[in-house]
C-alpha cells in the first residue's frame, strides 16, 4: 500500500503556505526524505509584515492569557508526543533521547508558561528616587524578533529559541535549517494553541540565502542566533545591523531571568508626589 | 514700571588652578603621553585659552588599556566590601571639592554655574555614593549567578555634561569590578582630569582608571583595540551607529546612549502654567545640549494659543549670558561648531517654512551664544521637527486626539525620552504605556537620579545607565 506522505509547508500569520518562489529545499532524514520550503527574500518581508501586526495583537493580550496560551501549548505537544518521538527518530536520535527532548521541551513551555504573568515582577521595580517622585522601571517587549534555530533536530531546541521574546510579548520569525522538519511539524501544534495569527511564523530556508536581507530589514527589532554561524557571516549581520541600531544576539544566556532580558526595552516613568 | 533688572554676582575662578598642559592619567599617575599633537581647550563663553590637552594615539591608548588590564587583576583581587568603600571614598572627595569642580565645568563647558553647582555635582556625588553600594551586593542585583564583569571597559563621553557623565560610567563600572579607559570630550576634559586627581587622592589601585584625553581619532582607536572587553558610549546617533559597526563580529559588549528628539505632550486638561515651567525646564536646561531635551512641544489644538503666549512670556525672562553669574539661566552654547550646527538647522526651519521666535537680549560679544527659540507652524516633516539640534531651539506640532499625539511622538527613529502633562491619572498612564521611550517624564521633565535607569529605545541606543538596571551595561551573562 502506498503511504501518504505530508507535505511540510511554512506557517506565517496564521496560516500554511508555499514559498511565493515555488522552491523548496531537500532534507534527507534517516531512512525518509522531504521537500520543505526555500524561503525567499519575498518570504521574509510577508513574514515581517505578519508578524508586525502579530506583535500588535499578542503584546496587547493580558499576561494571564499569555500563560494560559502558552500552556496549552503544552497540552497540544503532550497529546502529540508519539508522533514527535517517531520523527526525532527519524532525525537520527534513539528512542530514549528523542523521549527526554520532547520532555524537556514541555518542562520548559510549562516553566514560560507560568513566567508570562511574573518577568515584570522580576525584571521591573520601583526606584527609590532622591525628591517626591514616584519613579518606577517597567519594561516593553521589543517587537518583531528574527530566531535562527540550531541544527540538532530537537524540538527542546527550537524551543529554546522561541519560547523568551514570545513570553514577554514578542512576536517571533523562527528559521530552520537542517531542524526544519520538525519546525513545521511544530507548526500545526501553534496553529492548535490560541496564538494570535502572526505572533509565531516558522520558516524553512538556507540563512545564507536571507541573512542579508534580515540584517537589514529595519522592522526586525532583534536577530537571534541559536547556532554557530561562520564569523564573516556574523560580521556582516552586525554590520548591516548597524545602520539601524538593530540589537544582534549570538548563543543567548538560558539563565533564568537574563533569557528574557534581552528582548525587553526598559521603561522608567516618573512622576510627582504631593504637587 | 518695575525694575527687574539683576546685578550681577560673578562667581569666583580663584577657587581653581588650571595647568598650562594636561597628561593622560595612566596606571594610577599623570604620565608623559607618547603623543606630541597637542589641542587648546578654550572657555566657550569667552573664547580664552584655559589649557593644552593632548590628542592621544596609539601607544598611548596601547599603554592605558595595558594599564587597565593589569588593574583589572588586581580589582578583581580586591574584595567587593573593599571596592565599595573605595567608591564611598571618592564619593565625599567630590563633595568636599564640589565647588571647585562645578567652576572648572562651568568654565571649560559653558553651563550656568547654578546647574554645574546645583545639578551636575550633586548628581556626580550622588552616583559614586549610589553605585558604591551595589559593589558588595552584585549577586542581589539580578539573582543570576552567572552575570561577571567584562574586564577593561572603553568608555567615550560627550561634552555637554561632561562629569556627569563620567560619573554614570566609571561609577558603575568599578562597581561591577570592570576597569576604565576613559576618553572625555575634546572641548570638556578638564573636570575628568581633575577627577583623576581625586582617584590618586582616595588610593585607587593603579590602573583602575585609566583617563586619557583626545578626539574621535582618539575614541576609534579605544573602539578598536584588540584587547578592550566592553566599549561603553554615549553621544551622536551617528557615531554610535559607526561603533557598533566597527565592533561587528568582535566579542566586545557594547552600551550606547545616543540621540532623541523628545516629544513633550502636553493634553487640553494638563495645568497650564506648571506645563510651561516643565516645557521651558525641558529645553533650555543646559543650553539644550541634551540628549533627551523635549524638543518637540505637542500641543493639543484647543490650548495652542494660550500656551504659546504664556511660553513666549515665560522665554522672555530667560536671562542668558556669563555662566559664571549665579542669576544666568542659560550659558554659552559649547563650540563654535555646535553653534554653526544650531544656526544651520534654525535657518533651514525658517526657509521651510516655520514661524520663529527668539527672545529679546543681548548676546555678549565673545563666545557662542544662542537666543532661545520657539518655532511654531511647523510641520513634522521640517528637519527641525525631525533632527536633534541639540541647542535652545523648540519645535512646536499639535494634536486633535490623544491617539495622534501617540502616533507624532513616536513617529521618529529616535526613543529616548519624553513628557506628558495632563491632569488625569489614566490619561498619564495609557500615554506612558504607548510612548516608545525609555525615560518617560509625567507632568515633569528632565528629572535625574543614580537609581532611575536611563537609556533609550529605537535608535537612541540599547543598554541602561543607573539603577539596578544600569548594572547590567557592565556585567556579562557567561553560560
Amino acid at each position: 500500500m502506498i503511504e501518504i506522505k505530508k507535505t511540510y509547508k511554512n506557517y506565517v500569520g496564521g496560516k500554511y503556505v508555499r514559498s511565493e518562489s515555488g522552491k523548496t529545499f531537500t532534507l534527507s532524514l534517516k531512512n525518509d526524505s522531504f521537500e520543505v520550503p526555500l524561503t525567499s527574500k519575498k518570504d521574509i518581508r510577508d513574514a515581517v509584515t505578519a508578524s508586525k501586526k502579530g506583535f500588535q495583537n499578542w503584546s496587547h493580550i493580558s499576561p494571564y492569557t499569555k500563560t494560559q496560551i502558552l500552556y496549552r501549548l503544552s497540552e497540544m505537544i503532550e497529546g502529540n508526543k508519539d508522533s514527535y518521538i517517531e520523527l526525532l527518530i527519524l532525525g537520527g536520535s534513539t528512542r530514549n533521547q528523542a523521549k527526554k527532548d520532547i520532555e524537556t521541551a514541555i518542562k520548559n513551555i510549562v516553566w514560560y508558561a507560568g513566567f508570562a504573568d511574573k518577568w515584570e515582577q522580576v525584571a521591573g521595580n520601583l526606584n527609590p528616587v532622591n525628591g517626591e517622585y514616584f519613579n518606577i522601571s517597567h519594561q516593553n517587549p521589543i517587537g518583531v524578533v528574527f530566531s535562527l534555530n540550531a541544527d540538532n533536530n530537537s524540538l527542546a531546541s527550537l524551543l529554546n529559541s522561541i519560547l523568551q521574546p514570545l513570553t514577554v510579548g514578542c512576536s517571533v520569525i523562527s528559521f530552520s535549517e537542517e531542524s526544519s522538519i520538525v519546525a513545521l511539524k511544530f507548526a500545526e501544534d501553534i496553529n492548535n494553541s490560541d496564538f494570535p495569527d502572526g505572533s509565531l511564523n516558522i520558516l524553512s530556508g538556507q540563512f545564507e540565502n536571507v541573512y542579508e536581507d534580515i540584517s537589514k530589514h529595519v522592522e526586525i527589532n532583534l536577530v537571534s542566533i541559536n547556532k554557530e554561524v561562520p564569523t564573516e557571516i556574523l560580521t556582516k549581520i552586525q554590520e548591516n545591523a548597524s545602520n539601524s541600531v538593530k540589537r544582534i544576539i549570538y548563543m543567548p544566556s538560558m539563565d533564568g531571568i537574563s533569557s528574557v532580558l534581552p528582548f525587553l526595552e526598559t521603561k522608567t516613568v516618573w512622576h510627582p508626589k504631593g504637587t | 514700571m518695575v525694575n527687574w533688572e539683576y546685578s550681577e554676582s560673578i562667581e569666583s575662578q580663584d577657587i581653581v588652578s588650571i595647568k598650562d598642559k594636561y597628561q593622560n592619567f595612566v596606571n594610577g599617575k599623570f604620565q608623559q603621553p607618547n603623543s606630541k599633537k597637542y589641542i587648546d581647550t578654550i572657555s566657550p563663553s569667552s573664547e580664552e585659552f584655559l589649557s593644552k590637552i593632548v590628542i592621544s594615539n596609539e601607544k598611548d591608548v596601547d599603554k592605558a588599556v595595558e594599564s587597565a588590564q593589569m588593574g583589572f587583576e588586581k580589582w578583581t583581587n580586591t574584595t567587593p566590601y573593599e571596592r565599595s568603600k573605595y567608591l564611598f571614598k571618592l564619593a565625599r572627595l567630590i563633595q568636599e571639592r564640589s565647588r571647585e569642580f562645578a567652576v572648572l565645568e562651568s568654565l571649560d563647558g559653558g553651563k550656568p554655574i547654578k546647574e554645574s553647582r546645583d545639578f551636575d555635582l550633586p548628581q556626580v556625588a550622588a552616583n559614586f555614593f549610589y553605585f558604591a553600594g551595589w559593589a558588595d551586593k552584585i549577586d542581589l542585583s539580578w539573582g543570576a549567578k552567572s552575570l561577571k564583569p567584562y574586564g577593561v571597559v572603553g568608555q567615550i563621553i560627550p561634552w555637554n555634561f561632561p562629569l556627569l557623565m563620567l560619573a554614570w560610567k566609571v561609577a558603575p563600572a568599578l562597581a561591577t569590578g570592570n576597569t576604565v579607559v576613559l576618553k572625555p570630550a575634546e572641548t570638556t576634559s578638564l573636570t575628568a582630569l581633575l577627577f583623576a586627581e581625586l582617584c590618586e587622592q582616595a588610593g585607587i589601585p593603579d590602573g583602575v582608571v585609566n583617563i586619557i584625553t583626545g578626539d574621535g581619532t582618539t575614541g576609534s582607536l579605544i573602539v578598536n583595540h584588540k584587547d578592550i572587553n566592553k566599549i561603553a558610549f554615549t553621544g551622536s546617533t551617528q557615531v554610535g551607529k559607526l561603533i557598533q559597526k566597527s565592533l561587528a563580529g568582535r566579542d566586545v559588549g557594547l552600551t550606547l546612549e545616543l540621540g532623541g528628539k523628545a516629544a513633550n505632550i502636553v493634553y487640553e486638561d494638563a495645568a497650564i502654567d506648571q506645563a510651561v515651567e516643565g516645557v521651558v525646564n525641558g529645553i533650555f536646561f543646559n543650553q539644550g545640549h541634551v540628549c533627551c531635551a523635549g524638543s518637540r512641544l505637542l500641543l493639543q489644538e484647543s490650548i495652542h494659543d494660550e500656551f504659546i503666549t504664556k511660553l513666549e512670556k515665560r522665554m522672555q525672562t530667560l536671562r542668558v549670558g556669563n555662566p559664571l553669574d549665579k542669576n544666568t539661566d542659560i550659558g554659552a552654547v559649547n563650540s563654535k561648531e555646535q553653534l554653526n550646527k544650531i544656526e544651520e538647522l534654525v535657518n533651514e526651519g525658517v526657509s521651510d517654512g516655520g514661524k520663529i521666535f527668539q527672545t529679546e537680549c543681548e548676546l555678549p560679544g565673545n563666545g557662542f551664544w544662542f537666543k532661545p527659540t520657539l518655532f511654531t507652524d511647523v510641520q513634522p516633516s521640517y528637519s527641525i521637527a525631525r533632527e536633534e539640534i541639540f541647542g535652545p531651539v523648540l519645535t512646536t506640532l499639535t494634536f486633535r486626539t490623544p491617539q495622534e499625539a501617540i502616533e507624532i511622538a513616536n513617529n521618529t527613529e529616535y526613543g529616548l525620552s519624553a513628557g506628558v502633562w495632563t491632569e488625569k491619572g489614566s490619561k498619564i498612564l495609557w500615554t506612558a504605556d504607548k510612548l516608545e521611550a525609555g525615560v518617560v517624564w509625567a507632568n515633569t521633565f528632565n528629572k535625574f537620579d543614580p537609581a532611575s535607569p536611563f537609556g533609550g529605545y529605537k535608535e537612541s541606543g540599547f543598554g541602561r545607565e543607573g539603577g539596578r538596571h544600569g548594572l547590567l551595561s557592565y556585567l556579562k551573562a557567561e553560560s
